[in-house]
């Protein structure tokens, strides 16, 4: 059964960009476009992985990894952040929050899918 | 102490031109506030509809280079690959051509077959290695073409940033006088707002060697 992937961003053609890259190695994918869209998604189906941006309107990434970790059913479900956001300190915010990696948009399909391929194998 | 008349009339004139200076603002920057809305918007556009037309495209891509793979792999395998057929071909027809009773024509036959083999199997590979090289070479291309997309998001980061402080400023400017911050505080308020280093740099006015550097941060950072 393939593996299905939660990507949350804003942006509809950064969305269908990660779908692509996605559906082609074989995950299915859920979409939401802020936090607390994506937040409702997680309503007990199973979501293997999120793929997450971090500067969304109505509730950004970093809150969105933070409220994820508190639901039991996906305490442990691995985040990557997906962003333009290079800063050190910023990734150390996404760490703290418990995103499991980082990844600087313009991304290539190849290292998402890699980098995904290791976070759910 | 009155001013004298000279000082007055300065006075006037300044207030005038500052009132003048309020006015072109007030005007411009909802325009130039609409301008950015509508690239922005735009662009957006243009990106998703070349999305929709490629998402068509894309997964036949993956899969040529998949099934091209597959088939170089299948021809490629040592047991039961058509690569692997010439070398089986020979080995079992080997005791027949050595036996001393297979007449001319036989031999000529069996030859003749172990050639056509050769010869099929050589064609096979000479068709299948460029295509797999073809596909591969396409792939390669696909995804750059992925990464260009992505270029939309951040321009519509960077616009989406200058209209909100173009809203501001309008704010600012119909508000009371006194609630203008300083330059200084604007600045530096505009830049705890950038994501990307092209703006530090921007901002900053620093020289990039790369005018589009933004992809020297492609590596994934695990935690």
């Amino acid at each position: 059964m393939a593996k299905t992937i939660l990507v949350i961003d804003d942006s509809a053609s950064l969305r269908q960009v990660v779908r692509m890259a996605l559906t082609g190695a074989g995950y299915d994918v859920l979409e939401a476009g802020d936090g607390k869209a994506a937040l409702a998604l997680l309503d007990g189906r199973q979501v293997h992985m999120a793929v997450c941006d971090i500067n969304m309107p109505v509730m950004n990434g970093i809150e969105f990894v933070k409220a994820a970790k508190q639901l039991p059913a996906y305490k442990f479900m691995p985040i990557l952040m997906l962003t333009t956001e290079s800063q050190d300190s910023k990734k150390e915010e996404g760490k703290a929050a418990g995103a499991k990696a980082w990844m600087v948009k313009p991304f290539s399909p190849t290292q998402l899918v890699s980098a995904v391929g290791k976070l759910c194998p | 102490m009155p001013k004298p008349i000279s000082a007055v009339s300065s006075d006037e004139a300044d207030v005038h031109s500052e009132r003048a200076q309020l006015a072109l603002c007030a005007g411009l920057l909802p325009v130039w506030g609409r301008h950015l809305s509508t690239s922005r918007a735009q662009s957006e556009g243009a990106v998703t509809e070349m999305l929709q037309a490629f998402s068509d495209i894309g997964p036949h891509i993956n899969m040529a280079e998949r099934q091209s793979k597959q088939i170089n792999d299948a021809l490629a395998q040592p047991i039961g690959g058509v690569t692997g057929l010439v070398e089986a071909c020979e080995k079992a027809l080997q005791p027949v051509l050595q036996d001393g009773a297979l007449t001319i024509s036989s031999r000529s036959a069996v030859e003749q077959v172990l050639e056509m083999v050769r010869n099929a199997v050589g064609a096979l590979e000479q068709i299948s290695k460029p295509f797999q090289h073809e596909t591969q070479m396409v792939a390669e291309q696909v995804d750059r073409m992925y990464m260009g997309f992505q270029y939309q998001d951040r321009i519509s980061q960077m616009l989406a940033l200058i209209e909100g402080d173009i809203t501001r400023l309008q704010e600012a400017f119909a508000g009371e006088a006194a609630q203008v911050p300083d330059l200084a505080t604007w600045l530096a308020r505009l830049e705890s707002q950038y994501a990307m280093t092209e703006q530090h740099q921007d901002h900053r006015a620093i020289d990039r060697a790369v005018p589009t550097s933004s992809s020297s941060n492609n590596e994934t950072t695990f935690f």
